[in-house]
């Protein structure tokens, strides 16, 4: 038995936002005559903190603390529509909806404040919950007075909403695949470094560490985005190497039924990973945001492929990687049957999988 | 039978091999402990058995009378909340939620019984208990600041040690424009 | 800026490590009822004839749907986008994969509900199945969709396969040095969320229905389940936003409606909550793709053209699976400039569990091959990984493959961190290039012509 070390890098892109776009959200928001501001969105919290990042774009763009937020995504009853929290959109599409409704309502608040204050809006700033005159800030006003006035003086509702479209791309020809329009809202970029260790007699892989390199466009709660991206590390080791709902694909027999047969990757044996992250704010999401919450299980895979094959020289292209599949293709090597076809300037990988040696009918023959 | 959870008796109707999440969650309304699998295999609904994890799932109810069992919201509450559980917001070691009770059940034995901060101590000791969300990452960081002894501040969330930032400029135009 | 940035702590974190957090499966409500399935035993039958006679006899059982209970049987995820329905909600001519829920019965205990779906007599008929894409377009091969046949034909302009075309690949295939083949098959995965699909559906005395989803998108699913029941938007209430984990497995929420049926026909509150092995061996999957790439090359490093076939693997219904492939084609060149393209890409059925989104939907697998073809290449032109990428990456105002203008690809930056984290030492060329606009050596006339292909941007 012999351990060997490998190394593989791989580096991907990703879209933000659903592809071709035309996915709305929208928000609208409410604030209580103490100043608390009420959020009502309708995007789910599916553990990637959709509660967490809206509610700091409201606090931040208001001028009021985080904890003066409260968030409601609870019902389709009070909050308006959200398309989803899926295609790594929540951040970018959603979070421009409430964006927007904050301006919004930062604008009524500073309207108020203008009266009671007497003074041209335009010449007040808001920040941390209180209202001041530029240039002279012990001319003050907090935001709890402003609602107060609003809702006792004025009769009015401090409220504010707003609506988050990024237009659909159509296909304007589908002989080409030409679109008319930018199909995605952002585009984010990362790049994967593997390092393995490979038992050559047991085909086990164990990755050692995992280096990631992400442009993120802008860290909006640095800590989310790195349980995004660590938890994502995870996921797309899990998919090189462990889990497979078809073992046996395309056979349907021999799934895994229970978290004991079926293998998500636990903690024991993890990798170490590091991270880079790259800001680079992107145009027209939430103070440069982009979505990174899907691609980051996508670089992984492959540089766990290329790091096994820089440590013993042969090529798995059937994920995930397990053992057998390693052994097999060591064992072909062995007897010198792991060689591409050389012919003229091509060289043929893989035939033994293509459309082309399995089926007779409707071959691909480009 | 009684049935002791959190310190509080209770007398209940199942029948003595129902598993005690079942009797947790549906006859107790104690719904801390999350029944991710049924079959011992996730760890979401592990309590503790006179302060030893045990997954709620496999266990009969009658192999928990006379006996403490504690579930996570006997470990602490939203005014009061014990080490491990400020460690677990401080270090983001929970993201969906629905490992988490389990977690903190186990981790918080683990600690007791005086675990030591390493890495592979932790992953042994939480070695069954499955998150799909946080590459466990911060999981660990948790636990092992909770066994070091480390403050943790719930009010904000601690730096990463393995990521660094840098900038690159950007198109940046702080959002919000027409659509 | 002080709180965009910040590192705060979660919004709902005390409840989640106080066990306070409520989850669907935390809902109770009184009287409320359980529900289960019966799901086929097979990849792929006939049904002759159900028989729910014995279930809706016995003790505790308040409510047996079929697909004669359903107002609208068939509605497609991706309706709205003009791509017609293929999934019966509840089976019923065909089962056209194991797994595929035929009756949901709602009882007073889920103990009840689960020996009340095998005392449901179904009679079926076996038939033969297709399980490899690659032998769906034989002749005679077993037909899987009842609406579509073997594969999806109706992208826009009538196409059977999505299609890229940019360039003039045959000139790209001719003038290269080399050319390098493989064949790149990633698997179905599941998303395994901790929490497994759940609902409780609840009849309102004003005649509405309130539904405690654990969906991904309320929206998305209100408008799902009032297709199926025929009602507005006001006469349903999607209820959650709290969800135990998604990964793109809950997007299709098909518990939502069907509980929602028992709850109408019982006049009781209804869980459903699904088993791990439900989950498991009944959910929708990340799909598995088969991609074959030929790239052409020159002995300069240069990627002059990319041939390549996708076959997606969607199991037996359609769901989001041309959505998927759609986004799979857009990106097929991965972080590089490739001028020169042929791309066809299979919708393909097969007698397993439909598929659905997961996390890097369309990408994951197609990033996993391009990347491994993208090292072969180098290492069969004896060529630096990292001077291959950083050649052929994607820069400010190259376009893409459907020819739109790159606004600010950051691939050059992104690889020179990598290098950098991990003490890879780049040469001076190298470490001086940037995301901008192509010049000089790295515009050579071949990429001339497909920025001027651009354009939309």
């Amino acid at each position: 038995m012999t351990l060997h070390r490998g190394r593989g890098m791989s580096t991907i892109e990703y879209p933000t936002g659903m592809n071709q776009n035309g996915d709305p959200s929208q928000a609208w928001i409410k604030v209580k005559p103490d100043g608390r501001v009420d959020v009502f969105s309708g995007t789910a919290d599916i553990g990637n903190g959709s509660k967490t990042i809206q509610s700091q774009i409201v606090a931040e763009t208001i001028g009021v603390p985080y904890d003066w937020v409260t968030f409601d995504n609870s019902n389709t009853d009070s909050s308006p529509l959200c398309t989803g929290t899926f295609a790594s959109r929540a951040t970018f599409v959603a979070g421009n909806a409430v964006l927007k409704a904050a301006r919004e309502v930062r604008g009524r608040i500073l309207e108020i404040a203008g009266r009671e204050m007497e003074i041209d809006p335009g010449d007040l700033e808001l920040e941390d919950g209180s209202v001041s005159v530029v240039g002279t800030p012990a001319r003050s006003m907090g935001v709890d007075e402003v609602a107060g006035a609003a809702t006792f003086v004025h009769g009015e509702l401090l409220t504010g909403d707003g609506a988050h479209l990024n237009p659909a791309a159509e296909i304007i020809d589908p002989e080409t695949g030409e679109v008319d329009k930018p199909p995605h809202a952002a585009i984010s970029y990362a790049a994967c470094v593997a390092e393995v260790e490979v038992d050559d007699e047991t085909g086990v892989v164990r990755v050692v560490k995992l280096t990631q390199a992400y442009d993120i466009g802008r860290a909006m709660n640095p800590t989310l985005l790195e349980g995004q991206i660590d938890g994502g590390a995870v996921m797309g080791l899990g998919f090189g190497l462990l889990e497979d709902s078809y073992p046996y694909y395309p056979a349907n027999e021999h799934r895994g039924e229970s978290m004991n047969t079926y293998h998500v990757p636990g903690m024991e044996g993890l990798p170490a990973v590091e991270n880079v992250l790259i800001e680079n704010p992107s145009t027209g999401g939430p103070y440069g945001a982009k979505g990174i919450g899907e691609m980051a299980n996508n670089a992984q895979p492959a540089a766990i492929a290329i790091a096994i094959h820089d440590a013993v020289g042969v090529w798995v292209t059937e994920f995930p990687i397990t053992p057998e599949r390693l052994l097999a293709a060591l064992d072909r090597e062995a007897a010198g049957e792991d060689q591409p076809r050389r012919e003229g300037k091509r060289v043929i990988y893989d035939e033994h999988l293509s459309v082309n040696t399995v089926a007779t009918a409707k071959s691909w023959r480009p | 039978m009684d049935l002791v959870v959190n310190a509080v008796s209770h007398e209940v109707d199942s029948a003595p091999l129902t598993s005690l999440l079942e009797v947790l969650r549906e006859e107790l309304d104690i719904t801390g402990p999350k029944a991710g699998c049924e079959t011992g295999g996730c760890g979401a609904c592990t309590v503790l058995i006179d302060g030893e994890p045990r997954r709620s799932c496999l266990t009969a109810l009658c192999m928990a009378e006379g006996r403490e069992v504690t579930t996570v919201e006997g470990l602490g509450t939203p005014e009061a909340l014990s080490a491990v559980q400020q460690a677990f917001i401080h270090h983001y070691a929970a993201q969906c939620g629905f490992c988490t009770s389990g977690m903190i059940v186990a981790s918080s034995a683990y600690v007791d019984r005086g675990g030591s901060p390493d890495t592979g101590a932790i992953q042994e000791a939480l070695g069954g208990h499955y998150c799909r969300c946080t590459g466990y990452v911060k999981i660990l960081d948790a636990v092992a600041a909770v066994a070091r002894g480390d403050d943790a501040d719930t009010m904000s969330t601690a730096a990463s040690p393995t990521s660094s930032y840098v900038s690159i400029g950007g198109t940046g135009n702080g959002g919000g424009g027409a659509a | 800026m002080k709180v965009v940035g910040a590192r705060l702590p979660r919004y709902d974190g005390v409840g989640h490590v106080t066990g306070r957090t409520t989850y669907v499966d935390d809902v109770r409500l009184p009287g409320m009822l359980h529900a289960a399935a019966l799901r086929s035993p097979h990849h792929n039958a006939r049904i002759i004839d159900v028989d729910t006679g014995p279930a809706e006899a016995m003790a505790g059982v308040r409510a047996v749907i079929t697909h004669a209970d359903v107002p609208t049987l068939v509605y497609g995820h991706l309706s709205g986008a003009g791509i017609d329905g293929d999934e019966p909600l509840l089976a019923k001519d065909f089962v056209r994969y194991k797994g595929q829920p035929i009756a949901l019965v709602a009882a007073d205990s889920v103990q009840i509900a689960r020996a009340a779906c095998d005392a449901i007599v179904v009679d079926y008929e076996e038939l033969p199945t297709l399980l490899d894409v690659r032998l769906a377009f034989e002749d005679g091969a077993p037909v899987v969709n009842d609406r579509f046949g073997n594969w999806y034909k109706e992208f826009e302009g009538g196409l059977e396969a999505r299609q890229i075309r940019k360039g003039d690949i045959d000139r790209a295939f001719d003038d290269a040095d080399l050319i390098v083949e493989g064949v790149y098959r990633t698997q179905a995965v599941e998303q395994a969320p901790l929490e497994t699909q759940v609902c409780v559906a609840v009849p309102e005395p004003d005649g509405r229905l309130t539904i405690h989803t654990c969906t991904q998108a309320l929206y998305f699913s209100l408008g799902v389940v009032c297709a199926h029941l025929e009602l507005p938007m006001s006469k349903v209430k999607m209820v959650g936003g709290t969800v135990g984990g998604g990964f793109g497995g809950k997007v299709d929420t098909a518990s939502d409606t069907l509980a929602a049926l028992a709850a109408r026909k019982s006049g009781l509150p209804v869980k459903w909550r699904w088993t791990r092995e439900e989950e498991m061996l009944a959910s929708s999957t990340r799909g598995p793709w088969h991609m074959e790439i030929i790239d052409a090359v020159t002995s300069d490093g240069w990627i002059l053209g990319r041939k390549m076939l996708t076959l997606h693997d969607a199991g037996a219904y359609g769901r989001f699976s041309v959505y998927g492939l759609t986004k799979h084609s857009f990106h097929h060149t991965g972080a590089y400039t490739i001028p020169n393209l042929h791309f066809d890409g299979y919708v393909v059925f097969t007698n397993r569990i439909p598929t659905s989104a997961m996390r890097g939907y369309g990408v994951t697998g197609l990033s996993t091959a391009i990347e491994v073809h993208t090292e072969r290449v180098a290492n069969e032109l004896g060529m630096d990984p990292y001077e291959f990428r950083l050649k052929n990456a994607n820069r400010v105002n190259d376009t893409s493959p459907n020819r739109i203008a790159y606004e600010d690809p950051s691939t050059v930056e992104v690889l020179q961190s990598i290098a950098a984290a991990t003490g890879t030492e780049l040469d001076g060329s190298l470490r001086a290039m940037t995301r901008g606009e192509r010049t000089d050596d790295l515009l050579p006339d071949h990429l001339v012509g497909q920025i001027a292909q651009g354009g939309h941007g």
